[in-house]
């Protein structure tokens, strides 16, 4: 039996776990890959037209994981952290692609994740609708889940230890694990800070792999991944009332974080044309850094926005680091 | 103290809550183009028009000298949980700092916070009176809603263009001025006399297009955000109902669980069959409404929504199937602050003119493709 993981949303945080997992299973595993411009106008067409890009990304994703496979994976993704819970469309993700792909039909797999505090979504109560669908037993479910869970949690500390999202995933794929930790760049003259949710910062149509062109520039990037849950949750406490999404919260608590960390020398935000809750994010990253003096930038890739207009963006904000580093540096000389 | 409140529907009702209890109310404006562009400027770009709208409510309020703002919060997982405290923070960067605002979020959120509030807002007036006038209000919302469902009745079939919608601003004007309950339910029966005495001409069962407005709440309540649609419809000779009315909203979400009417969870079943789970705003409501409305014999649907509203975007992803499925003509309009009036006329007329033509049984076509239209204009181009 053949299992499409659509490559986009979540699936840059959790395909190890869930690749793992089917496997183990005994499913063969189909990547839908990264996303194309096929894939993009195949989802547009389907989704509805005011939607954010992700989601319509994400439903071309699913239309080509139907060609490839004989089920596409689409998890329902209600909460992972109480009393936080993901944004409305991640809840109705399944619903949405019912109501947009008709082929669609009886070949999506769908556990509803509702968790009240597990990152690691590994409860294998979640996935126990697999037992009805294909006659699992329940041991096996737990076993095989076992063991996704091992994965991911060694997944999860090589991007504690340093590696982007993107990174990990290679070397996660490439078996490589620990020695992958060795590439980690360090060598870059400045730092930045490269804030958003997995699918808007990896996803090369929605970033324009701002990170890949960022290190061409030799600059050394942080990422949200790569600070711990708790430790971005302890930068909101000053909040009196923290966002309702947890991707959300993950990114500005991570945000608040690097603002502190003196290694950081810049922020950049992120984000998908047509994000609801960015607004709100967007705003509180925006004001924090103007209080703790740190440059901030926006980068949304809309329609007015070429890839070369991108570049110059991004140089000019590099190149206004670099500057402000360096007069620094020789004041201090 | 000089108490307003965002404007949303039948805002006299808000108004009277405030009289009741004893406190200077400074009615907002209806909302107009210029609050509209108050709230635009002053609003994050990227956030919701009810958002909006409502930040140009209470800065129109604070001109005519409003200082106490209240407003209810809500909770999640929507935006709409956080639009007081953006609300806040965008008076308090404009140097209102003399300017209160008001949050009432659910109480089992925060119980003592919810008690502080009620405790500021109850002003001193001894509890037997507000419980006594709390239950004057909630049937004075009662019998403001009967009465309205009834202009949306009779109103399509007027002999006099007008004369319907003249009517009912002379009863809320009646209403406006209503003190105790005695009063209300006299008032009430003259109201209805004078709508029943309005002529109209004689319809027959075959004729009748009914049409059910559905959609995210502000945009469904507040008239001078929707282009008064439900005007429109009537004048088009269309029977309207909403999915919402503020008595219903209040026997939904304020009366205790257990004296909560069976209809919401029913509701909320119908809408579970296309949206499993509860996603936060009024996505499963409005499902749930639409199969109601088709159920009950509704000819076709209107679904109002915020532009990019996160809820509502998954209910119009399920609009085409539900359209087919159910056997039910949807006409879904995104509202911000750019849709034009005339554009948003012509779609609705073409939507009557469908739903009149498949009455006749000339057309079983059931869905304009309103969303093909909008592709042209995709405003979302990548690369
Ligand atoms: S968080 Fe933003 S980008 Fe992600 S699905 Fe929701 S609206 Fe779209
Ligand atoms: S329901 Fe829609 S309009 Fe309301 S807060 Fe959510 S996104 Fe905004």
């Amino acid at each position: 039996m053949k299992i499409a993981i659509p490559h986009s949303l979540l699936y840059y945080y959790y395909f190890p776990l869930w690749d793992t997992f089917f496997k183990e299973l005994g499913f063969e595993v189909v990547d839908t890959g990264p996303t194309t411009k096929d894939i993009l106008d195949k989802g547009s067409k389907a989704a509805v037209s005011d939607i954010c890009a992700p989601i319509k990304i994400f439903t071309g994703h699913v239309i080509e994981g139907l060609n490839m496979a004989d089920y596409v994976f689409v998890p329902r993704f209600a909460r992972i952290k109480k009393p936080e819970y993901f944004c409305p469309k991640f809840m109705g993700l399944p619903d949405i692609i019912e109501g947009t792909v008709e082929e669609s039909k009886g070949r999506v797999i769908s556990p509803i994740i509702n968790e009240k505090n597990n990152e690691n979504i590994s409860s294998p109560k979640i996935y126990e609708m697999l037992a009805e669908m294909f006659g699992f037993s329940h041991r096996e479910i737990r076993l095989a889940m076992r063991k996704a869970e091992e994965v991911f949690k060694r997944f999860k500390n090589l991007m504690h230890k340093g590696l982007s999202c993107d990174k990990a995933l290679d070397s996660y794929r490439g078996g490589r694990w620990e020695e992958d930790l060795k590439k980690v760049k360090k060598d870059g003259d400045i730092t930045i800070a490269v804030l958003g949710y997995v699918y808007d910062v990896y996803d090369s149509f929605i970033s324009m792999d701002v990170i890949k062109k960022l290190e061409a520039l030799g600059v050394n990037i942080k990422t949200f991944e790569m600070i711990p849950q708790e430790v971005a949750y302890d930068n909101l406490k000053h909040y009196r009332k923290r966002l309702f999404w947890t991707f959300s919260n993950r990114v500005l608590g991570a945000g608040l974080h690097y603002l502190k960390d003196p290694e950081v020398d810049g922020i950049i935000h992120v984000t998908a044309f047509g994000c609801g809750p960015d607004a709100i994010v967007g705003r509180f990253l925006q004001y924090e850094s103007d209080v703790a003096g740190k440059p901030f930038t926006t980068l949304r890739v809309d329609e007015h926005t070429g890839e070369g207009h991108m570049v110059t963006r991004i140089e000019a904000f590099v190149d206004m680091l670099r500057r402000k580093k360096w007069a620094r540096v020789s004041e201090v000389l | 103290m000089k108490v307003s409140f965002p404007y949303m529907g039948s805002a006299i009702v808000y108004k009277k809550l405030f009289e009741f209890l004893e406190h200077e109310v400074i009615m907002p404006p209806k909302p107009t183009q210029r609050t509209m562009d108050l709230g635009v400027k002053y609003s994050p770009e990227f956030a919701c028009i009810p958002l909006k709208m409502v930040m140009g409510t209470y800065l129109e309020a604070i001109e005519k000298g409003a200082k106490v703002l209240v407003t209810s919060g809500g909770h999640g997982p929507c935006r709409a949980g956080f639009y007081g405290d953006t609300h806040r923070n965008i008076l308090k960067s404009l140097g209102y700092d003399d300017v209160e605002l008001i949050i009432f979020d659910a109480p089992q959120d925060n119980w003592k916070a919810f008690f502080r509030n009620v405790q500021k807002i109850r002003n001193g007036v001894p509890w037997h009176k507000v419980i006594n006038r709390m239950y004057t209000l909630y049937r004075f919302v009662q019998k403001l809603d009967e009465l309205e469902k009834m202009v949306q009745k009779i109103r399509p079939y007027e002999v006099n263009k007008g004369q319907t919608t003249q009517v009912w601003n002379q009863i809320q004007e009646k209403f406006d001025k209503i003190k105790t309950r005695k009063e209300l339910y006299r008032v009430y029966e003259e109201c209805k006399q004078m709508l029943l005495s309005i002529p109209t001409r004689k319809v027959e069962e075959k004729d009748i297009i009914r049409v059910g407005i559905v959609g995210e709440i502000y945009v469904v309540m507040e008239s001078s955000i929707n282009f008064g649609i439900e005007e429109i419809l009537g004048n088009l000779g269309v029977e309207v109902e909403r999915s919402l009315y503020l008595f219903e909203w209040i026997n939904d979400n304020l009366v205790p669980w257990i004296l909560r009417p069976k209809r919401f969870k029913e509701i909320i079943k119908k809408g579970q069959r296309y949206i499993k789970i509860l996603i936060g705003g009024h996505a499963v409501e409005t499902v749930g409404h639409i199969i109601d409305f088709k159920e009950r014999g509704f000819d076709g649907i209107v679904h109002l929504m915020p532009f990019a509203c996160l809820p509502e975007l998954v209910t119009q992803s399920l609009i085409p199937k539900i359209s087919k499925e159910v056997d039910i003509p949807i006409l879904s309009l995104p509202i911000d602050e750019q849709t034009g009036k005339a554009n948003m006329l012509t779609r609705i007329e073409a939507f009557v003119d469908l739903l009149k033509n498949r009455k006749k049984g000339e057309t079983k076509e059931v869905f304009i493709d309103n969303i093909q239209e909008h592709v042209q204009e995709e405003r979302v181009v990548m690369v």
